[in-house]
């Protein structure tokens, strides 16, 4: 299969795939009990109110209805109100993308160059102290979790030392890039890890390849065997938990945006399910299923351009 | 003038020599082979003219490379000793092009003329006139032959003074090794020195000028070539050229009559969209020993594995004793998988790396034949000794098994399902010449023992003359040639040769 073709499969793959995600993001909804009505209604609702508001809303037509209009709309880029606000889905959404992808675009910036020179420095010293002070440091910090981590640091820098700010509450991120630092800190420490060991591991296949031993008897300088000759070969597998970090990152690091009260996606959703904000929800099933299948995408055709041997594997 | 000069190399490990007092030199022109079977030292002996020796070895004598001295702290200088690996496949990066590599080598060297230019010469010196069409390529787009090329082209680039090849005809077909025959003396005529490390015999005596034949570490044997060959004075000399040169003698005859044990009519099959074995028919019938030659390429592994059910066919069928088998290996029942077995190229490949030797090969018998796993397990012991390989030795991991016990090791698994045919894949590529007639023996005399089928696909010419009645030739997915092995064979020799004076 040529590389066009393996991407029109793949690109035709998730158009079908997010809208099979949409109905059962819909169909979970309907099954919760309660509804918008009864949402609306309040903590005391009067039946007759409950039942004005099914009918004004369009409630009481049958699933498949609703499931057809909401899918139409959605297509039109319409996910309808907020049940809660005056707000329309997209334009919450559209406010909260934007600290998530900051920190997002952010912490990948940092993430790869980090995670590849820690990955390459380990290799190259195989069985060194260094190695194995990386190799433990970084197993040890990608087995605690991160909500654990951003406390700590908080305890540590932003309470004790008093040298960052501990959260992001009444600032904008912009103007105040120093609110930034501790959450970027903690979301780099868990996939740092992860990626620079499977970089490492990737390394040290090839430095111990044949065809790095030949580069290097004909006389290539080190740099050039490490980079462009090793480090190709490495990659491979990184790029696809790579791809996981990014649907992770993008997916609103819910634990990280409420500790530092950064108003993202994560926030954003954490507050539509405490107030049973459907249509809210909903959207950000479809953004966060729409990311993971894009990254994906992605990460496959990038795996695909690194490995041409894909090509003629069975 | 003397290119290389050795003076008594000792290469100790702990308190083993690994390389004894050896002893050679080699002049600018000249073609130098290092013979002997593997673990001989060849290789050891060659790298110490790169400066390069075992972990934990010591080097004692003198090593003297373009006049300079070469040790563990003085490499050449980069690009005047050339070394070409013995898997020129291996040597390639599988994610990089052809043409940028060798651009990058060659701005290493420096030189008058513009990259391109002393990239596409290099190719030329190797044999590819058209070079600028595969620049864009990556490794495994190219032909076994054409890796091989391109490595010697990577060397070349450099303009070595001195150029080693390691065992370069293993695996090879018989057209890449008239080839490279071509290509190395083309080598030596550009001035160019050349060790050859290989237990080719055959290759020995179409290139070399002067042999050196090493023994456990040190040179047993050594003068010109049609000395050494024509006449060995050593004992260790008069085993390789007997164990090269040696016809087993003639196979029983064929019932021919009986019923077939395996009937292939109308075979077709292929990979993707693209058919690649074309309307095969054939049948084998039993104690038939069957050998399948062609070049690579040509369709002759994948109609064994449609055979053995590992790869699904199209049309046509596959009949086991009359009776019609599945393409697909998980729709053949036990007792049918059992009747054929399969031994690979690759034997180290073929076992679980985390399983003791032992227990792989008695599960066959207890899985494909329902054996009690104490009885399998003695049978697997009983079969394994019988092949000498110790109890002792067989409860060990596949790692600390050499090649040739672990080929003999599978060899013994497939027997255990007590199959009606085996299939042997290029079983004997890659060992050396003294453990491949071993090996053949062995072949042999299971099939005599067991009454089995036999269908060996191979390269190797004295591997079908001494062991099969009948070969098929194939090429291009067909069988283009059937008939018995002398009028074959005789054949084969005849295309080698057009093949490489084309």
């Amino acid at each position: 299969m040529t590389l066009p073709s393996y991407v029109a499969r793949r690109t035709l793959l998730g158009v079908i795939q997010v809208p099979l995600v949409m109905c059962g993001v819909f169909f979970l909804a309907e099954a919760l009990p309660g509804d918008a009505a009864v949402t609306i209604a309040g903590d005391n609702p009067d039946p007759a109110i409950i039942a004005v508001l099914r009918e004004r809303l369009g409630l009481n037509e049958p699933a498949w209805h609703r499931l057809g209009d909401w899918l139409a709309a959605a297509l039109h880029g319409d996910f309808g109100q907020s049940l809660v606000g005056p707000r329309s889905v997209v334009d919450i959404i559209a406010s909260a993308a934007g600290p998530t992808l900051l920190l997002a675009g952010l912490t990948l910036v940092l993430l790869i160059p980090l995670s590849v020179g820690l990955g390459v420095l380990a290799a190259n010293r195989e069985g060194s102290r260094l190695d194995r002070l990386i190799t433990s440091t970084t197993l040890g910090l990608y087995s605690a979790p991160e909500f654990a981590m951003g406390l700590l640091i908080v305890t540590v820098f932003a309470v004790q030392l008093r040298w960052l700010p501990p959260t992001a509450v009444g600032t904008s991120l912009l103007s105040n890039p120093a609110v930034l630092v501790i959450p970027v800190f903690v979301l780099l420490l868990r996939p740092i890890c992860s990626l620079s060991r499977l970089i490492r591991a990737g390394m040290i296949d090839a430095q111990r390849s044949e065809y790095v031993r030949h580069v290097r008897r004909i006389g290539l300088s080190p740099t050039r065997v490490r980079f462009a000759h090793a480090l190709p070969n490495a990659v491979t597998p990184a790029i696809q938990q790579l791809a996981r970090t990014i649907d992770w990152l993008v997916g609103g690091v819910i634990v990280i945006e409420a500790i530092f009260v950064v108003p993202g996606l994560g926030t954003t959703l954490v507050q539509a399910v405490a107030a049973r904000d459907l249509p809210v929800i909903q959207g950000l099933a479809v953004v966060f299923a729409t990311t993971t299948v894009l990254v994906n995408l992605a990460a496959d055709v990038a795996a695909r351009v690194l490995s041409p041997t894909a090509e003629a594997g069975r | 003038m003397t290119v290389v000069d050795v003076r008594s190399l000792t290469v100790r490990v702990g308190s083993r020599d690994i390389v004894s007092d050896v002893s050679f030199s080699v002049g600018a022109g000249e073609i130098v082979a290092l013979v002997g079977e593997s673990g001989s030292g060849k290789t050891t002996t060659a790298l110490a003219l790169l400066g390069e020796s075992p972990s934990g070895a010591q080097l004692t004598g003198q090593v003297e490379v373009a006049g300079s001295t070469v040790d563990s702290s003085n490499s050449p200088p980069a690009g005047v000793v050339g070394y070409i690996p013995q898997h020129p496949s291996a040597a390639l990066n599988p994610v990089r092009r052809i043409g940028p590599v060798l651009r990058e080598i060659a701005r290493l060297h420096g030189g008058g003329s513009p990259v391109q230019q002393r990239v596409l010469d290099a190719l030329r010196q190797a044999q590819m006139p058209d070079g600028s069409r595969f620049l864009r390529r990556y490794p495994h787009q190219l032909s076994g032959g054409q890796q091989q090329r391109v490595v010697l082209a990577h060397e070349l680039v450099g303009q070595p003074k001195v150029l080693i090849a390691d065992e370069p005809t293993t695996g090879q077909d018989a057209v890449i090794r008239a080839q490279l025959i071509e290509e190395l003396r083309a080598v030596a005529g550009q001035g160019i020195a050349i060790l050859l490390l290989t237990h080719d015999l055959e290759l020995v005596r179409a290139l070399a000028d002067h042999v050196l034949v090493m023994h456990r570490g040190s040179a047993v044997e050594s003068g010109p070539c049609l000395d050494v060959l024509g006449t060995p004075q050593h004992q260790y000399t008069i085993r390789l050229i007997n164990a090269a040169g040696r016809n087993p003698a003639a196979p029983p005859p064929v019932l021919e009559e009986s019923t077939p044990v395996v009937s292939v009519r109308r075979l077709v099959a292929g990979h993707r969209r693209v058919d690649t074995l074309h309307d095969i028919s054939l049948e084998i019938r039993p104690r038939d020993r069957i050998a399948i030659v062609g070049r690579s390429g040509s369709g002759k592994t994948t109609l064994a594995r449609c055979i053995a059910g590992l790869h699904p066919f199209r049309q046509g069928e596959i009949l086991l004793w009359s009776t019609p088998l599945s393409p697909l290996l998980r729709r053949r029942s036990f007792s049918q998988l059992a009747r054929i077995q399969y031994v690979f190229q690759d034997a180290r490949a073929s076992f679980n790396e985390f399983v003791p030797v032992l227990d792989q090969v008695a599960r066959t018998a207890e899985r494909l034949r329902g054996l009690p796993r104490a009885e399998a397990r003695a049978r697997a012991v009983d079969g394994l000794d019988r092949l000498g390989i110790a109890e002792a030795n067989a409860t060990r991991l596949p790692g600390s098994m050499s090649g040739g016990e672990l080929q003999r090791a599978a060899l013994v698994r497939a027997t255990l399902a007590e199959p009606d045919l085996l299939i042997c894949d290029e079983i004997t590529s890659g060992l050396d010449t003294v453990t491949h007639a071993d090996l053949l023996d062995v072949l042999g005399k299971l099939q005599e023992d067991t009454g089995c089928a036999l269908m060996v696909i191979t390269h190797d010419l004295a591997v079908v003359a001494g062991l099969a009645h009948g070969v098929l030739l194939m090429d291009d997915g067909r069988i283009v040639e059937h008939g018995r092995t002398a009028d074959v064979v005789a054949l084969m020799h005849e295309e080698a040769s057009l093949g490489s004076a084309g």
